[in-house]
């Protein structure tokens, strides 16, 4: 139940966060940490306040209550696109990509964005060197040129991933990102994402999911939430062996 | 208390009919997802055909009014629901533009029919009064509107509760999809709707028109007060809607009882714009769009087919490069040679005629700036013209009387303007879409009844003079030389946009308007982007704003009154907003008074074409631009056959009997029967 002790310290963590809509308690007193270096894993049925707390690590959500830190610093009253900068970088559940650019506008205009001096055009040959690197990493050559608003949702997940990393970021979040895709494709993800957390700058990632097998497979430690309240946190196993856990989330689907 | 008595009593008389025109407004907004901006131009359509049917051809009242409200406002409100079935789910940008051409087309339309003098509609009521109370002189007309307008008030009430059409129209706004599934009719529901909408548009046309006086953007002016209330109501809730609309005529009217002084008078006839302004920008990120339940599936149908070219070609140093679309835009030799062709102008126009092809390139100009806010930033505009006010009469003002130099007033002029597009553009950060629109328009009639109203700033009625440039020792008074001035400017201004388009700065702009949440995420300050963009468009609006003043030489405020935001809007969405020439072609439509065969009174026809050709051209943001292209380049095609990559870029039919090369990197070969399909990607 509780962290584990061993883990590095946490690159992000939110600390007793609580978010109500108007009646609704969304998130009630929620702390979690993401260690760097891992990939961590957010669950819970559906509306159980997991993209509420996304919105809320990256600014988009107001907290009633509680903080959330970044390398030590307090960055609650930091704005969206000062997190970004910082190197937060997310996904949508619902894609959000720049429909009207091509792929590879995709990922430039995310460098852009996110480097010092970008919108100005500055450091062109680092970014054609990131791009590129980004574009090998996830396989988008073959879709380079089209426009992000043709593409399937499986490639549509894949270059919002692309975009995140394009902003070098020390932390992932991504959302749901197995959503929408096929065996296959989900398969291809799960080895892109251990390739993105291998290496010496790797970002740590805080992964959203219902597929539990992918969860299990990749992820060193889960938190739980149910109705925006934690109900359990802690390792694969124990996780699995929870008993509050299933009877509020896993139900009958079986994961052993 | 008891001396504000009588203005209560009078200001419900008012405020009912707004309340009725703002329920008619939210009625389609919550059923059918369609805020009618062109609500006014509805009810003063029905008003100049009750004139026409009552008070021209002399039909008695008892068959006039049956003909209207039973025949007329049906067949109207049927067309309008005609108009608007094909775009349910269609951005608010695209809904905001058709109900723009809707109020042009019916603007156009009233001269057309019924000749452009001013009318006085009878009244439907006597206009006798009675006391009420100790001293309160009362028309019997006011007292009647009352009547009317509550008791319609409380029939719609009791129409939504009480009957299938009220279970019928919930479901129907609560999931269009569902509602379709378990057998209400959703078509039959939003006809319905329409109709009501426009039954009411009506009645507040023919009660609102014998007081006002008939004049065709009067009436829509008057309309317009309603909107604040409707957003009280937050667009969806009728009764809130409604006694809004009562509010509103309660706080105008007491606000009159101190409307002696000048600055007050223009305060009360500012309030309604102030007070929806101030709604919106407050209330900003609680009003939600709606519809989006419709929009979804449509949405869908129209982006799944993934028409599709070029392969995987995609080089390194193609990244970044501005391959991506730039539009008919891309040809920059043509615009190269249009340039010089624009300069050699004088010599095959050298009269009179050349003035007004300055103006025309002065409205590019102009026009250039809503491309770039419009067009690629997506963010709506209804107040440019504003600014080019701001430009003009300070140019006025410091060139003209206070004797200083030309390039000065422009420049004091551009500062001038910024400020004022920071308000908009604060606003901007909390509203999108059709909120921003009316935010815009609001702004646009403020500084309409504030500032362009003052005498001391626009000289009345009357205007004030802008004298012509003199620069460097070099006099712009003569035609031709402030005509090569403008085009060089222009040039200048143009170029300046194409870089910033092909460059880092276009994508900014591009993905502010795609998905400004990804961008924050990623690091994009969104205020500050936005404050960058309308400050820069509107100072140099301000810019072709002082040289607008300078070209006619004299001004007034009717020159830069909301109507010409709305005429600007209109014109660039045909020329084609997501392109330069698209702001070139507004220019020259504007510049055909130049031609010789085009008759003044042509003009109506003209309007109406212009207004109909928005409602077509809504959905294309190139415009008449890309139908330009794509015609020349089927007349080059003829000439010489093109090689196969331009003829598929422009979306020309291959040539008959070849099938269009397949994908390079298509794997699977073309389904048989595919071969006729033209593979048109949006160049
Ligand atoms: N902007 C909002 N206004 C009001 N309620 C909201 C808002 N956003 C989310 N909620 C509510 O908060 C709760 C948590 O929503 P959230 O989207 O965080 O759930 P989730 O865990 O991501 O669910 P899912 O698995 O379906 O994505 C839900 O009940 C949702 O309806
Ligand atoms: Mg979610």
């Amino acid at each position: 139940m509780s962290p584990d002790p061993l883990a590095p310290d946490p690159v992000l963590s939110a600390e007793d966060v609580s978010v109500k809509f108007g009646g609704l308690s969304a998130l009630a007193n929620v702390s979690l940490q993401v260690p760097s270096g891992r990939i961590v894993a957010l669950i819970g049925p559906n509306g159980a306040g997991k993209t509420t707390m996304f919105n809320v690590l990256t600014g988009l959500q107001e907290t009633t209550t509680g903080r959330v830190r970044f390398n030590g610093a307090d960055i609650s009253g930091w704005p969206t696109y000062r997190r970004g900068r910082a190197g937060i970088a997310r996904t949508f559940q619902r894609l959000a990509l720049f429909t009207r650019l091509s792929v590879s506008d995709n990922l430039v205009a995310s460098w852009e964005s996110s480097h010092r001096g970008g919108v100005f055009g500055r450091g062109r040959s680092l970014r054609q060197e990131r791009v590129h690197q980004v574009m090998e990493l996830l396989n988008l050559w073959p879709i380079a040129d089209r426009l992000a608003g043709e593409l399937s949702t499986g490639q549509g997940r894949m270059v919002e991933l692309g975009r995140a990393l394009c902003t070098d970021p020390h932390v992932l979040l991504l959302d749901e990102p197995g959503s929408g895709l096929d065996v296959k494709e989900t398969a291809a993800f799960c080895d892109v994402l251990r390739t993105v957390v291998r290496g010496p700058s790797a970002p740590a990632v805080l992964l959203v999911e219902h597929d539990m097998t992918l969860v299990m497979e990749v992820c060193s430690a889960l938190t739980v939430l149910d109705f925006g309240k934690v109900i359990a946190c802690g390792s694969p196993e124990e996780i699995r062996n929870d008993e509050l856990v299933r009877a509020a989330y896993l139900g009958d689907v079986s994961v052993a | 208390m008891s001396a504000f008595y009588p203005f209560i009593v009078i200001g419900l008389f008012t405020g009912s009919v707004y309340g009725l025109a703002a329920m008619g407004v939210v009625l389609t907004y919550k059923t059918v997802g369609v805020f009618n901006l062109a609500y006014g131009a509805v009810a003063m359509f029905c008003a100049y055909t009750y004139w026409e049917l009552h008070d021209h051809w002399g039909i008695t009242a008892w068959l006039a009014m049956p003909i209207l409200f039973l025949v007329v406002a049906p067949i109207l409100g049927l067309i309008l629901e005609g108009l608007y079935r094909p775009l349910a789910g269609l951005s608010a940008e695209v809904l905001i533009v058709v109900s723009l051409g809707i109020l042009a087309a019916l603007g156009a339309l009233v001269p057309i029919i019924y000749g452009s003098q001013d009318r006085q509609l009878q009244a439907i009521f006597p206009t006798k009064t009675f006391v009420l109370g100790s001293h309160l002189h009362v028309g019997y007309d006011q007292m009647g509107t009352l009547v009317v307008s509550l008791s319609m008030a409380a029939l719609l009430w009791a129409l939504l509760r009480h009957t299938k059409f009220g279970t019928s129209t919930r479901a129907v706004v609560d999931n269009p999809d569902l509602a379709d599934m378990i057998g209400v009719h959703g078509d039959n529901v939003r006809r319905a709707a329409w109709i009501l909408s426009t039954f009411f548009a009506a009645l507040v046309g023919i009660m609102i028109s014998p007081r006002q006086g008939l004049d065709i953007y009067q009436l829509v002016l008057v309309v317009i007060y309603c909107f604040a209330p409707a957003v009280l109501g937050r667009l969806v809730s009728l009764p809130l809607a409604y006694i809004g609309g009562l509010i509103l005529g309660i706080i105008g009217s007491i606000l009159s009882k101190y409307s002696n002084s000048g600055t007050v008078a223009n305060l009360e006839a500012a309030f309604p714009y102030l007070s929806l302004f101030v709604l919106l920008v407050v209330l900003g990120p609680r009003l939600k769009e709606v519809g989006t339940a419709t929009r979804r599936l449509a949405v869908a149908a129209v982006a799944a087919p993934g028409k599709k070219k070029s392969g995987a070609s995609a080089t390194l140093f193609a990244i970044g490069q501005g391959r991506w679309r730039v539009g008919v835009d891309r040809n920059l030799t043509l615009g190269l040679v249009g340039f010089v062709l624009a300069i050699l102008v004088p010599l095959a126009v050298p009269g009179p005629r050349l003035l007004i092809i300055i103006g025309g390139v002065i409205y590019a100009l102009i026009a250039l700036t809503l491309v770039v806010l419009t067009g690629w930033a997506g963010q709506i505009s209804l107040a440019q013209f504003s600014f080019v006010g701001v430009g003009a009469f300070t140019a006025g003002h410091l060139a003209g009387s206070h004797g200083q130099h030309f390039l000065f007033a422009v420049l004091i002029g551009m500062l001038l303007s910024a400020p004022l597009a920071v308000v908009v553009g604060l606003a901007s950060l909390r509203l999108s879409g059709l909120y921003l629109a009316l935010a815009t328009l609001a702004f646009a009639l403020v500084m309409d009844t504030i500032v362009f109203n003052r005498t001391d700033v626009s000289g009345g009625l009357t205007g004030i003079s802008v004298p012509r440039p003199q620069i460097f020792g070099i006099s712009f008074t003569g035609r031709i030389a402030l005509y090569e001035l403008v085009v060089v400017i222009f040039g200048l201004i143009a170029v300046a946009a194409y870089a910033l388009r092909a460059g880092p700065m276009g994508r900014r702009l591009h993905i502010l308007r795609d998905s400004p949440l990804a961008a924050s995420t990623l690091g994009v300050n969104l205020t500050v982007t936005k404050l960058v963009v309308f400050t820069a468009c509107a100072m140099v609006a301000a810019l072709g704003g002082s040289f607008y003043g300078a070209w006619t030489q004299a001004i007034t405020p009717l020159d830069f009154m909301w109507t010409a935001s709305l005429e600007l809007l209109l014109l660039v969405v045909l020329g084609g907003r997501a392109v330069i020439s698209g702001a070139i072609i507004a220019g020259s439509v504007v510049a055909t008074q130049a031609l010789p065969f085009i008759p003044v009174e042509v003009n109506k026809i003209l309007a109406l074409t212009i207004a109909l050709g928005v409602i077509g051209l809504a959905q294309e943001p190139e415009g008449t631009a890309r139908m330009t292209a794509r015609q020349t380049m089927h007349v080059l095609a003829v000439m010489k056959p093109l090689p196969k990559r331009y003829r598929n870029t422009l979306g020309l039919p291959a040539p008959s009997g070849a099938v269009p090369d397949p994908p390079v990197d298509r794997r699977v070969p073309a389904p048989a029967g595919s071969g006729e399909g033209v593979s048109s990607h949006v160049a």
